[in-house]
């Protein structure tokens, strides 16, 4: 069989499975939510990191604690049937429930809760709130199931806080393996992880309380506003608790398909100010800031209008609060009269630094146009979340900044020492330490009223809008919250209309193959085409020995380039309000406090025994992440290879042996114009097209291979194409040019002449002698799409190398970005090895003359 | 006229001229952009929120109110800047490293190629997005993000071609003479294959303006407000269902001026390179 034709069966069987892949797909398995979700937690214990994505998915679901914060925002026992607290407020006596199980089958008692208090309050603990956690002053289990626990100073709202996804009790037994595998006591069990992906929880049967409706919950990440919009479309997901795309909404609204759920946030939206730089530590500079920002053009432009202006930082909903939004009305004359007093008059020069959400994008760009309006100039500054919480939050080497602060009730925030406001007032930490104290509601509430005035008089920030939740979900859900007092979704009540329950799992979702049956395939082709190309044994180990060298090379710069990179992980993984004790605790447990060369060694060394590292944020082996991505971006290569190959090749052959004629000619014209569109471009079409407005694609998302290969191949197959049409444009045109070439060779005439039709003659003997430029190019296309995926995958949101890589970049993975970088650049290396012995294979006088030399 | 004019260009193509038209066109648009524009592109119109395109925004406007046509003038700056700067540092350090390593052969020219293979190595894409996000998104980063992989392009190109330039007669006499290298490279070897040169310019150039699109794309590019083709796709991709003139526009501004390089660089390689892709006979 010549090589020709088994490349036929393949395509053949290739494009069979492609139209197997047209079949009807279920998506949806039955009895299941799929709930979108903006961000991909960094790994899934509440208790070792601030990370609002966390809580989001494991909260009240998964884990619980001793009480719980309702939708109202009310505090309610969970765990802790009842307590009492003494008259000081020191003492607080708690019964816990009984027969409460972990996931696991052990017992939850009195243990458990001294357990995870104490690792909350620990020297070493990781905790995000363990500033809280330590005005503990101990905690001591009196009876099997009832705690005591000793206050350091009365804390009004400690109940408040022990319902804090902070504050949830864990076992001993598994707490430190929560962050992968997390196990608690909640209505949901922990089912599976698909990084980049999903989180999928399953029905606790075993639970004590009232079982939730829904078999299961699958969390879908969709970090991309666009996407989200997309896939609420393609009906990938049930609903978003947080829609992060407000300019859709009035589109949202007309379809009957969905509802449009708003509920009060707690996100309070500032222009944030450094007090710490001149000349912002004047107050006269501050004010004038506040008057020249139009807070309603602001949310018309950030927030599409759903936001509320407000004065301080503090959320209207809340019954202590004060209506101070228009302390400083928008008054732009106003604003410049402020500013030439202060000594300013139109020569003052800012940077403003946006972290990547759409509100501050967008507001940022409305913020920057009102301040120039008055004479400022302004340098606006874009950055990722990792380098925002390094350089604004941690360094704070910023002048202003915008971003919404989410936590419940945090104004105490503008006491902290050292916080990247760095604004200091003893009068407002006077009344933050009050409120420390303070237990009945009447006295809070007058305090806090106080504070809010203290902020809005020394005009600390521009506090410009709360935001409402805004959540959308299909007509068919019920019994999903409307308000967020915390940064949780609560589906112990929800349901979906319709759908029939889930049948019982199936021994589980095959595992990912492993990585190293991509290797065996490799050196499978090694074999193979070292074997048929009879290279000399010295042209082999000449071109290995470059292939090391070229490998050790990249490796360096690769290290190099990364290592020095602003950002550090730590940080990133700690989230906004961490402390520094437990970020130091943290570093030390990633490595990153040894020194550079020890690092780039056991790197190296690591990855020649097959270990890539462990991914920081995700905390798994970095090789088991980039199995699982694998899975998707070689198949969508493989695909999109099949497809730019099965268009390019007979186009450029036809062009070729067609030049003159007007088919030939358009042929060449279609792929001049191909060559010039840019593949995210024509995904955007795409999705424009085939899944918004004729709906036969979804917009994206993957199902995972488990659900079959048909509903696999279909989610790849736009993706794909819009790979792979601008590629097999490039190829059309170099297949024409190395055709046209050949038909121009002597042997081409003698062939004609002796007879031979064109179609023969093109058949037999043009296309074999072109085929080897063409190989060149095959390689090195094989090499950009694997790797060019990164732009698509994004658009798509498949879960591939490439977005994994995008993701570690932000999240500041370093360990993952250059591993990941390393494997692809290997992939390049070996493929451009195994071209260089194809040559010899398909040429007969490249072999003769390398044997020769 | 157009005969005439035909007449005096007789080795282009309509093709090439259409080509170098549409070029010429981009470059006069972001030249005009820079003393007028249709409407300004920093200010914000809230009461001309996503308006379809019309008389007064002939290309409609965006979320902010802003005009899809000034944008995509100001734009083509961008676009043209970076490309052509990145470009510039391909063929700067590219060409003067592959004369030298034509000239010097040996352990220098292994060195050379070996440097090229490794960043060849590196997928292309991969490489822009690490630099921009390691040293931060900006026009700057871009032209180096894209001009380092420009490097070894030109460094095996100007190589390959000098190779062959030193094996012609004038070059041997030119050595007896007792000319050094240097001069060598500089009088024989760079005259002769500068036509392979910018003609290999221009295909890069092209190529050039696809990656800074798609640096602009995922945010790598030239920063706001200074408005960029690839992130003004990048914003309208929420809004697509409702306003997709803001998807459809900065797109073909990116395929028509990619278009119009390839279109010339076809051109340029038919006149000044005709051994590489003859006409069909």
């Amino acid at each position: 069989m010549s090589a020709a034709t088994k490349a036929g069966v393949m395509l053949r069987l290739l494009f069979i499975s492609l139209i197997a892949a047209f079949l009807p797909a279920k998506l949806h398995a039955a009895g299941a939510l799929n709930v979108g979700v903006q961000l991909e937690p960094p790994n899934l214990d509440p208790t070792s990191g601030a990370a609002a994505a966390i809580d989001e998915i494991v909260y009240a679901n998964l884990f619980e604690g001793l009480t719980r914060i309702n939708e109202d925002g009310s505090v309610a026992p969970l765990l802790a049937a009842s307590w009492t607290v003494s008259d000081d407020g020191l003492i607080y006596e708690f019964t816990l429930r009984r027969g409460v199980r972990f996931h696991d089958g052990t017992n939850f008692d009195a243990g458990d809760v001294v357990f995870s208090l104490n690792r909350a309050r620990a020297p070493g603990s990781t905790n995000a709130q363990r500033v809280i956690f330590e005005l503990i002053d101990d905690v001591v289990a009196t009876g099997d199931h009832t705690v005591r626990i000793r206050l350091k100073e009365p804390l009004g709202a400690f109940p408040t806080y022990l319902g804090w996804g902070d504050a949830v009790i864990v076992a001993a037994e598994s707490a430190a393996t929560n962050a992968v595998n997390p196990v608690g006591t909640g209505p949901f069990k922990f089912q599976r992880w698909r990084k980049g992906a999903s989180v999928t929880l399953n029905r606790n049967d075993d639970y004590w309380g009232a079982r939730p409706a829904l078999d299961q919950v699958n969390f879908i990440f969709i970090p991309d506003p666009s996407a989200a919009f997309a896939a609420l479309m393609a009906g990938d997901v049930d609903g978003f608790p947080n829609y992060p795309a407000p300019e859709n909404l009035a589109l949202i609204e007309r379809d009957a398909r969905f509802r449009i759920v708003t509920g009060t946030g707690e996100g309070e939206m500032l222009l944030a100010i450094n007090h710490a730089r001149a000349p912002f530590d004047d107050i006269r500079v501050r004010r004038a800031l506040n008057h020249a920002i139009d807070k309603r053009a602001v949310i018309e432009a950030g927030l599409f209008g759903y936001g509320a202006p407000i004065g301080s930082h503090f959320p209207p909903h809340h019954p202590a609060y004060v209506e101070l939004a228009d302390r400083y009305p928008y008054d732009p004359a106003e604003a410049r009269r402020l500013l030439a007093a202060a000594g300013y008059a139109d020569s003052l020069d800012v940077t403003l630094t946006l972290p990547p959400p759409a509100y501050a994008r967008r507001g940022g760009e409305v913020i920057a146009a009102q301040l120039e309006a008055i004479g400022v100039n302004v340098a606006i500054r874009n950055m990722e979340w990792a380098q925002w919480l390094d350089q604004v939050f941690a360094n704070k080497a910023y002048d202003l900044t915008i971003v919404s602060h989410t936590e419940p009730l945090d104004i105490d925030i503008y006491a902290r020492d050292d916080y990247y406001f760095q604004y200091a007032n003893d009068a407002f930490d006077a009344v933050i330490a009050d409120l420390r104290g303070a237990a009945d509601p009447a006295r809070r509430d007058a305090l806090f009223k106080q504070a809010q005035e203290i902020l809005a008089d020394d005009a600390v920030n521009v506090f410009i809008a709360s935001g409402p939740k805004i959540a959308v979900w299909s007509k068919d859900v019920a019994g999903v919250w409307a308000n967020a007092p915390l940064q949780a979704n609560d589906f112990t009540r929800a349901d979906i209309a319709g759908r029939a329950p889930l049948p019982a799992e199936s021994a589980g979702a095959p595992a990912a193959l492993p990585i190293w049956a991509v290797f065996i395939a490799i050196a499978g082709a090694f074999a193979f085409v070292i074997f048929y190309s009879k290279a000399s044994p010295a042209f082999l180990a000449g071109r290995a020995l470059s292939m090391a060298a070229t490998l050790a090379a990249a490796s360096l710069v690769i290290f190099m380039l990364i290592e020095v990179a602003p950002g550090d992980p730590a940080a990133f993984m700690m989230g906004l309000n961490a402390d520094p004790a437990a970020l130091a605790a943290l570093k030390a447990e990633l490595g990153l406090d040894q020194p550079l060369p020890m690092r780039y060694l056991d790197w190296v060394g690591g990855m020649l025994m097959g270990d890539f590292g462990t991914s920081y944020t995700y905390r798994t082996p970095v090789a088991e992440l980039m199995a699982e991505r694998l899975w998707v971006s070689l198949p969508l290569a493989i695909v999109a290879f099949a497809i730019s190959t099965a268009i390019g090749l007979p186009a450029g052959l036809a062009a070729a042996s067609l030049a003159r004629k007007p088919a030939g000619r358009a042929i060449f014209g279609a792929a001049q114009a191909g060559v010039a569109i840019p593949n995210f471009w024509l995904a955007i079409l795409f999705v424009m097209f085939f899944a918004v407005t004729l709906r036969w694609f979804s917009a994206g998302g993957f199902p995972g291979w488990h659900v079959g290969l048909a509903p696999g191949l279909k989610a790849l197959l736009l993706p794909a194409f819009a790979l792979a049409l601008p590629q097999a444009a490039i190829l059309t045109q170099i297949m024409r040019s190395a055709a046209m070439e050949t038909l121009r060779e002597d042997y081409i005439r003698t062939a004609r002449a002796k007879g031979l039709t064109r179609k023969q003659t093109v058949r037999n003997h043009a296309m074999r002698n072109a085929l080897i430029p063409v190989l060149t190019i095959l390689g090195l296309q094989f090499s950009f799409l694997l790797a060019g995926g990164v732009i698509i995958e994004n658009v798509f949101y498949l879960p591939g190398l490439g977005r994994l890589i995008f993701q570690a970049i932000t999240q500041r993975d370093l360990i993952v970005v250059e591993s990941v970088v390393m494997a692809l650049v290997f992939v390049v290396i070996m493929i451009s090895f195994l071209i260089d012995l194809a040559y010899a294979l398909v040429d007969p006088r490249l072999r003769q003359q390398r044997s020769a030399s | 006229m157009i005969a005439r004019f035909r007449r005096r260009l007789p080795h282009f193509s309509a093709a090439a001229l259409a080509g170098a038209a549409i070029v010429a066109a981009f470059a006069l648009m972001g030249l005009v952009s820079l003393l007028w524009t249709p409407h300004d592109v920093t200010t914000i119109d809230a009461g001309a929120r996503l308006g379809a395109p019309s008389w007064a925004h002939p290309l409609g406007t965006n979320h902010l109110g802003r005009d899809v046509l000034s944008m995509i003038m100001v734009g083509a700056r961008a676009s043209i800047i970076v490309a052509t700067m990145a470009v510039a540092i391909g063929l700067g350090l590219g060409a003067p490293l592959g004369l030298f390593a034509a000239a010097s052969r040996g352990v220098a020219e292994d060195a050379v190629m070996r440097m090229s293979d490794v960043i060849f190595a590196f997928p292309a894409l991969i490489l822009a997005i690490l630099i921009a996000a390691v040293y931060g998104p900006g026009a700057m980063n871009a032209v180096i993000a894209i001009g380092v992989f420009n490097i070894p392009v030109f460094a095996r190109l100007a190589r390959g071609a000098a190779l062959s330039i030193w094996t012609r007669g004038y070059v041997l006499s030119a050595r007896t003479a007792g000319k050094s290298a240097l001069r060598i490279s500089l009088e024989h070897v760079l005259p002769n294959i500068a036509p392979v040169l910018i003609v290999q310019a221009t295909v890069q150039l092209s190529l050039a303006v696809l990656a800074e699109a798609g640096l602009s794309y995922v945010g790598l590019g030239v920063q706001p407000p200074a408005p960029s083709w690839g992130r003004m796709l990048a914003d309208s991709q929420t809004m697509v269902s409702f306003a997709p003139w803001l998807a459809i526009f900065p797109g073909l501004a990116i395929f028509l001026f990619v278009f119009g390089l390839n279109l010339l660089g076809d051109g340029l390689r038919r006149r000044l390179d005709p051994h590489r892709e003859a006409r069909p006979a």
